[in-house]
């Protein structure tokens, strides 16, 4: 089984890396307005409720957004502009997705840092090991094997 | 010399920034939202009050006011600090306005709340569409802004305004007896 570990590693290693390309090097079709509002409106939290994103919720002020949304993309404004807007006015929170570059760095680095420790872990764990010179364990004295039997007795009483 | 074992030198890598993330974000209390709009101008709030004017609130300018978004079913919140913005606004009459932003209310509720719990005389803005309310970055009522003469917003309190909370809002905008 062992030897299997490198080749299943590097296809898996492989796989994960083709999937990661074609997220990034898929093309992004142009978007309607409406498809676009509807994209915004579902990265900004809705502030009248719980875990609901503006697009997902029915309440007045997830409207009021949805409706300056609209009006601000028949101005012109582009996508980052319109989130801008509402965070001018809530701050950060207001955004679903983080805006910091960081917060999505930071997954790729501990995923890169997750490989490169599983690929030295394969090659390591691959070179023979130094044979062991001493015995695992000394096998009990009669001493030893007398208290077990005792211990469990108690134990069964 | 020989080195650590890899796991030694992965581990951390992987558990300290989780660590630091964790530290810093659980430490925050999720219902405190600072607010961007304290330093900056107050948004113009504008359209018909309560009693049926149009107002804006650029006609606030040159005196410091309070901006107070509240609803009739905020309750108790709202209610508890009713008395506390009726006080202020009679203690400092002529230093201080008032403006109220009505959020997700009817006027018929929020006049039969006036009745009940005294109508202090100030404005109140109806913001049906809600606008208002994203204007201000309102989540929930009660919300209350600081505003100085010049209509830059000072302080913003979120949830209801105790006597304490008030008097210290109120000495940051030069009010204090």
């Amino acid at each position: 089984m062992k030897g299997l570990a490198l080749p299943v590693a590097a296809a898996a290693l492989l796989a994960l890396g083709a999937l990661v390309a074609l997220e990034v090097l898929r093309p992004t079709p142009a978007l309607r307005p409406a498809e676009q509002a509807q994209q915004i409106a579902a990265l900004l939290r809705c502030p009248d409720c719980q875990a609901l994103s503006v697009a997902e919720s029915h309440t007045a002020a997830a409207g009021a957004i949805r409706e300056q949304i609209g009006e601000l993309l028949a101005q012109g404004r582009n996508a980052d502009e319109i989130r801008q807007h509402f965070v001018d006015r809530y701050g950060e929170w207001i955004l679903l997705a983080p805006s910091a570059a960081f917060a999505w760095w930071l997954p790729v680095v501990v995923v890169l840092a997750a490989v490169v420790g599983l690929l030295a872990w394969l090659l390591v764990g691959r070179r023979p090991r130094p044979a062991a010179t001493e015995p695992s364990a000394a096998p009990p004295t009669t001493a030893d094997r007398q208290r077990i039997r005792d211990e469990i007795e108690r134990l069964d009483a | 010399m020989r080195l650590p074992p890899l796991r030694w030198v992965v581990l951390p890598i992987l558990l300290v920034p989780l660590a630091w993330l964790l530290f810093t974000g659980l430490g925050r209390d999720p219902r405190q939202i600072p607010s961007p709009l304290v330093g900056k101008p107050l948004p113009v709030l504008a359209g018909a009050t309560l009693t049926g004017e149009s107002f804006s609130s650029t006609s606030l300018l040159g005196t410091p006011f309070i901006v107070n978004a509240w609803a009739s079913w905020c309750i108790p919140a709202c209610v508890d600090e009713h008395p506390v913005l009726m006080d202020a606004a009679s203690r400092y009459a002529g230093r201080l306005a008032v403006l109220g932003v009505l959020f997700q209310d009817t006027p018929d509720d929020a006049r039969r709340f006036l009745v009940r719990y005294g109508d202090g005389g100030w404005p109140h803005l109806l913001d049906s569409s809600g606008r208002l309310a994203v204007e201000l970055g309102v989540t929930g009522p009660p919300e209350t802004f600081f505003v100085d003469a010049d209509g830059i917003v000072i302080a913003k309190q979120i949830g209801p305004l105790t006597v304490e909370t008030m008097a210290e809002y109120l000495a940051d905008l030069g009010l204090s007896e």
